[in-house]
């Protein structure tokens, strides 16, 4: 894992580029492409995800970052409320956090 | 990768828990339902205590394909064959069924009961001519009802937007596809076959299950 990687920035354009994948052709009548997203977003409000969409991202992350962003971990945390508001950022942070635990143990 | 394809179609498939131990294969419900019901509720749970736990989309749900017809209990029993044929160490599993996905996991163990360890079902029953008659009313009112904008309305107003979004999936879905017509004209696994049956099997409802006052 390089230095790079494992920053904020990196990581909000890499999941913002997945949830492009994950939305294409699903998002009812909406330019997926035309969408900001930025920290702030949610993924149920804003980007209307359902949560077959979050499975998705899910594989997504952990096909880029391996095993130890482990998305079905990390919603498991969180209760029914911090799911439905649940937003971009706190995915970033999770990602983030999870890559340095991977660097300081590999 | 987690697409399939099994019976002729692609399957979105996901995986939760250690590969080599026993598996469970869960088959979610029709309508609004995709393999998400597992994948926030009870495979983590159950990945957990060392289960390895197989979740689908089944066909016309979720991210697996849509075709235009195809849509009896056969053919979601083909689905599932196909997967466990396809997908490594699934020769013995058990089954976790809810609702619609329970008739599926029924009719799969009375067709191949030696690829069956186990069935757990919510709210759920075996296919018979009762339940065809129950399916049948009730699809085609969710296909009438879901056509007309006041249902979507009630539904937005008792359960929000987002359920109302899953309402109206759903019914382009039962509008796109066969599926209200191809369920009630299933076929129904010969009641012996199901008495024939000797792997455990577990049964769950809720105090006001319709099936609740049947048992």
């Amino acid at each position: 894992v390089n230095e790079a990687a494992v920053n904020e920035e990196t990581v909000l354009a890499e999941i913002t580029g997945m949830l492009r994948e994950v939305l294409d052709g699903y998002l009812d009548g909406s330019d997926v492409a035309g969408i900001e997203v930025t920290m702030e977003t949610r993924f149920h409000e804003d980007l209307e995800m359902e949560s077959i969409d979050l499975v998705a991202l899910g594989s997504r992350l952990s096909e880029r970052y391996g095993e130890w962003v482990n998305f079905a971990e990390f919603i498991a945390g969180l209760d029914l409320d911090e799911i439905i508001d649940l937003t971009v950022g706190r995915l970033v942070g999770y990602v983030v956090a999870a890559q340095r635990t991977a660097t300081v143990t590999a | 990768v987690s697409v399939v394809r099994a019976n002729g179609v692609d399957h979105h498939v996901q995986e939760m828990g250690p590969a080599g131990t026993p598996t469970v294969v869960c088959v979610h419900g029709i309508g609004t339902a995709s393999l998400a019901s597992f994948y926030f509720t009870v495979a983590k749970p159950l990945a957990d205590t060392g289960l390895r736990v197989v979740m689908y989309d089944l066909r016309g749900h979720g991210r697996t394909e849509r075709p235009p017809t195809g849509y009896t209990l056969d053919d979601y029993v083909d689905d599932l064959a196909g997967l466990l044929d396809q997908v490594a160490g699934c020769e013995a599993v058990y089954l976790l069924g809810n609702s619609f996905g329970g008739t599926v996991a029924f009719s799969f163990a009375a067709r191949r009961p030696g690829r069956v360890a186990g069935i757990a079902v919510i709210e759920s029953e075996p296919a018979a001519p009762e339940w065809a008659t129950k399916m049948a009313a009730n699809l085609e009112r969710a296909a009438t009802e879901l056509a007309r904008g006041e249902a979507l309305a009630w539904i937005t107003v008792r359960y929000g937007r987002r359920t109302a979004k899953l309402a109206k999936a759903a019914a382009r879905m039962l509008d796109s596809t066969t599926l209200v017509r191809d369920i009630p004209a299933s076929a129904v696994p010969a009641r012996d076959r199901l008495s024939a049956l000797r792997c455990p099997v577990l049964a769950v409802y809720g105090a006001d299950s319709d099936r609740a006052a049947v048992r």
